[in-house]
């Protein structure tokens, strides 16, 4: 069967009718199922979101012992600030007052740039670990010297220190008897180490 | 729903109906002549686009059984014009009307019932004016092509039964084998009382039956055949007195009132008799065979494919509504199920948080407490301090009075972090990527001769043995000269060039951390 232009014409408007029903149709099972599919992922996050916080909820009488047993290193090391910001003025007095008292003969120092040893992720925010390495070259009259040295350092607090390397060396000059000769060369890195606690109230 | 209009034809006088819902009213009336012919025209002047339906009601209706090849699409319908052309003068109202099939000895045929009527001149005028007035006509019936359908509202079961009314036009016979229209006719009648009308049945029925006999449409000595009488309303009791079953006949009469119920015509026009029933199935189940041509019904047809795409649209829409609908539901009730979740998590957030408020103060999160507690002590735990490898090697040093030391390095990390260049080496060979903290002894052996390479072998050895321990392990061990097979080894016994350097040694230690 053959339709005339006007029969055409006349067939135009229901069809466009139906194809727009149709599409409306296809966005409304479009529009369904992208709401659909967002649900399901909301949904995914909330359970897991309340497995969490049930986990947690079932873990807290742990949890009450780690912090009662965690909190006396927590506050030891904020009384000693390792936690918190660098105090570099605070290391320089140190060395020179330990130099002073142990009458060290030669005693230098360089702290280099602090650079971060990593970030540990903690709720509400990170806790990250910086360390400023500080290069030390002393002149010993005997290796308890040394010994001495990074004891009075560790004692003196603001950082944490870990000496990383320990060179000692005879220097092979003889001891003259009027003047006080260095017989061994101690050449360290040690690490400062500091603490940041993004969420610590300050 | 749409209103249709169907005219009513008979011999005398044409009426006009409008069919809506279930009610049929009577519009108009035209008589048979030009006059009439006018007056419709007149009528149809603003009824463009009006669905129409004709109806004849003629005494004047053939009817023929033939045989034709069993065939399908258009080669039937090939077939079926050529024998209603041999048949027919005008074929412009004639319909092949299918009687089912019959297995011959070689092939297999159609019975077909070949009916037109035998003066179409008087409704072809009729019909050019429903052409002209450019109407939708949906076909063009007779009396006896709707009488299966009313046959079967009445609950006709039996495979054969004469279906007998008195309409306006006359009293209609029509006769119906297996549901299919076999043969019809019209006996004009006069005004009579019910009882004269309920003995005429009788008597047509009778002629009729014989005829039929004759035409061998009706075995001879068959069972009786069932009449189905619609009689006048309130006429039931006289029709059923009248019409006593005999063994060739066996009548039921069903009153008009009855028939309108099943036939569910709610309302019929005034005056309006037996016909009202075929008219109101004419209007809402027309069925499928009729006399138009394919061109007459053209504009119905073309408004029938705009009604179905749109449904089509409809339908389809109907169907995503209802996916999507479902998908809708589900979200709704994934929503309630997240806010359930949400809930159940804030509560325990907030029992969490109101417990925890009873720890001791942190000044910090106790996540964060504990994370940096935790770091902390694996950063100490992996620093070393130099004063125990200070202490260990002085105590071995004591057992060796010979040996004497120009140097000690000192490294603590893991192989890769080390920063003493000549250890990294040794930390290799020590295997792995653990934390470690590395030992290198340099010194010097005394009071040893330079050429004992049995007995400086020997001390260095003991040596070193003596630092294992404490944790500490032996990497590596290198003697003044070399006695493996790949150096070379070089003497000079008793001669004079002695330089009385003492021996050098290198003894390397590792030790692990946790």
């Amino acid at each position: 069967m053959r339709f005339t232009r006007e029969e055409l014409k006349r067939l135009a408007f229901p069809l466009v009718l139906a194809l727009a029903a149709l599409g409306a149709g296809a966005a409304l099972i479009w529009g369904a199922g992208g709401a659909l599919r967002e649900t399901q992922a909301r949904l995914a996050v909330a359970q897991a979101e309340r497995r969490a916080a049930n986990e947690r909820l079932a873990r807290i009488s742990e949890e009450e012992r780690e912090v009662s047993e965690k909190i006396d290193v927590y506050q030891r090391l904020k009384r000693l600030n390792i936690l918190g910001e660098e105090h570099r003025l605070e290391w320089a007095d140190a060395i020179t007052r330990i130099r002073a008292q142990r009458e060290l003969l030669d005693l230098r120092y360089a702290v280099e740039r602090q650079r971060q040893l990593f970030s540990a992720p903690g709720k509400p925010a990170n806790v990250d670990f910086f360390a400023s390495t500080m290069k030390v070259q002393l002149a010993l009259l005997h290796e308890e010297d040394l010994l001495r040295f990074l004891a009075d350092l560790r004692e003196s607090g603001n950082a944490f220190y870990a000496v990383r390397r320990c060179d000692l060396t005879r220097t092979g000059q003889a001891a003259t008897g009027a003047t006080m000769t260095p017989r061994l060369r101690a050449d360290c890195d040690i690490d400062l180490i500091t603490i940041m606690d993004r969420a610590a109230k300050r | 729903m749409a209103t249709r209009r169907i005219l009513y034809f008979t011999a005398e006088d044409h009426y006009l109906y409008r069919s809506v819902g279930g009610a049929l009213e009577l519009e108009a009336k035209f008589t048979g002549d030009d006059l009439g012919l006018t007056a419709f025209r007149d009528f149809l002047r603003g009824q463009r686009g009006a669905l129409f339906a004709v109806v004849a009601d003629l005494a004047g209706e053939d009817f023929h059984e033939e045989q034709i090849p069993f065939v399908r699409g258009a080669d039937r319908e090939a077939v079926l014009s050529r024998r209603l052309a041999q048949r027919y003068r005008d074929t412009r109202l004639a319909a092949g009307l299918s009687l089912g099939q019959v297995a011959g000895a070689e092939r297999r045929n159609e019975r077909v019932l070949l009916t037109s009527f035998t003066n179409t001149q008087q409704l072809t005028p009729w019909l050019d004016a429903l052409e002209e007035a450019g109407v939708r006509l949906s076909g063009v019936y007779s009396i006896p092509l709707l009488a299966p359908a009313l046959a079967s509202r009445l609950g006709v079961k039996d495979t054969r039964v004469l279906l007998v009314t008195a309409n306006r036009a006359g009293l209609r016979q029509c006769y119906v084998e297996n549901g299919r229209l076999r043969f019809a006719r019209l006996e004009r009648t006069v005004e009579m009382v019910p009882q004269a009308l309920a003995m005429f049945v009788r008597s047509e029925t009778q002629r009729l039956v014989q005829y039929l006999v004759t035409l061998r449409a009706l075995p001879r000595d068959g069972s009786a055949v069932q009449v189905l009488v619609v009689a006048p309303p309130g006429e039931r009791a006289t029709f059923e007195q009248a019409l006593a079953s005999d063994a060739r006949l066996l009548f039921r009469v069903v009153d008009y009132a009855d028939a309108q119920q099943v036939a569910k015509l709610r309302r019929a026009p005034e005056g309006a008799a037996a016909e009202a029933l075929f008219l109101h199935l004419a209007a809402h189940k027309p069925p499928a065979e009729q006399f138009a041509s394919r061109e007459d019904r053209r504009r119905y047809f073309i408004w029938q494919l705009q009604r179905g795409v749109v449904a089509a649209g409809v339908a389809g829409f109907a169907l995503c509504a209802l996916v999507g609908g479902s998908r809708w539901i589900e979200v709704m009730s994934l929503r309630g199920q997240v806010e359930d979740e949400t809930h159940a998590a804030r509560t325990a957030t907030q029992q969490y948080e109101r417990i925890t408020s009873t720890f001791p103060v942190t000044q910090t999160s106790t996540e964060n407490l504990k994370v940096t507690v935790v770091e902390f002590r694996r950063i100490a735990e992996r620093s070393a301090d130099p004063q125990r490898t200070f202490q260990h090697v002085s105590r071995v040093l004591e057992q060796y009075p010979q040996f004497e030391l120009d140097s000690l390095r000192w490294g603590a990390g893991r192989p890769s972090e080390l920063r003493d260049a000549p250890l990294k080496p040794a930390a290799q060979a020590a295997g792995g990527s653990d934390s470690l903290v590395l030992v290198e002894v340099s010194g010097r052996v005394q009071a040893t001769q330079r050429n004992d390479y049995r007995g400086i072998t020997a001390q260095v050895q003991r040596f070193a043995n003596s630092l294992v321990g404490e944790g500490y392990e032996l990497v590596r061990t290198q003697l003044p000269f070399d006695v493996t097979s790949e150096g070379i080894l070089t003497g000079d016994i008793g001669g004079a060039a002695e330089s009385g350097e003492a021996p050098r040694f290198t003894v390397t230690l590792a030790r692990r951390l946790p």
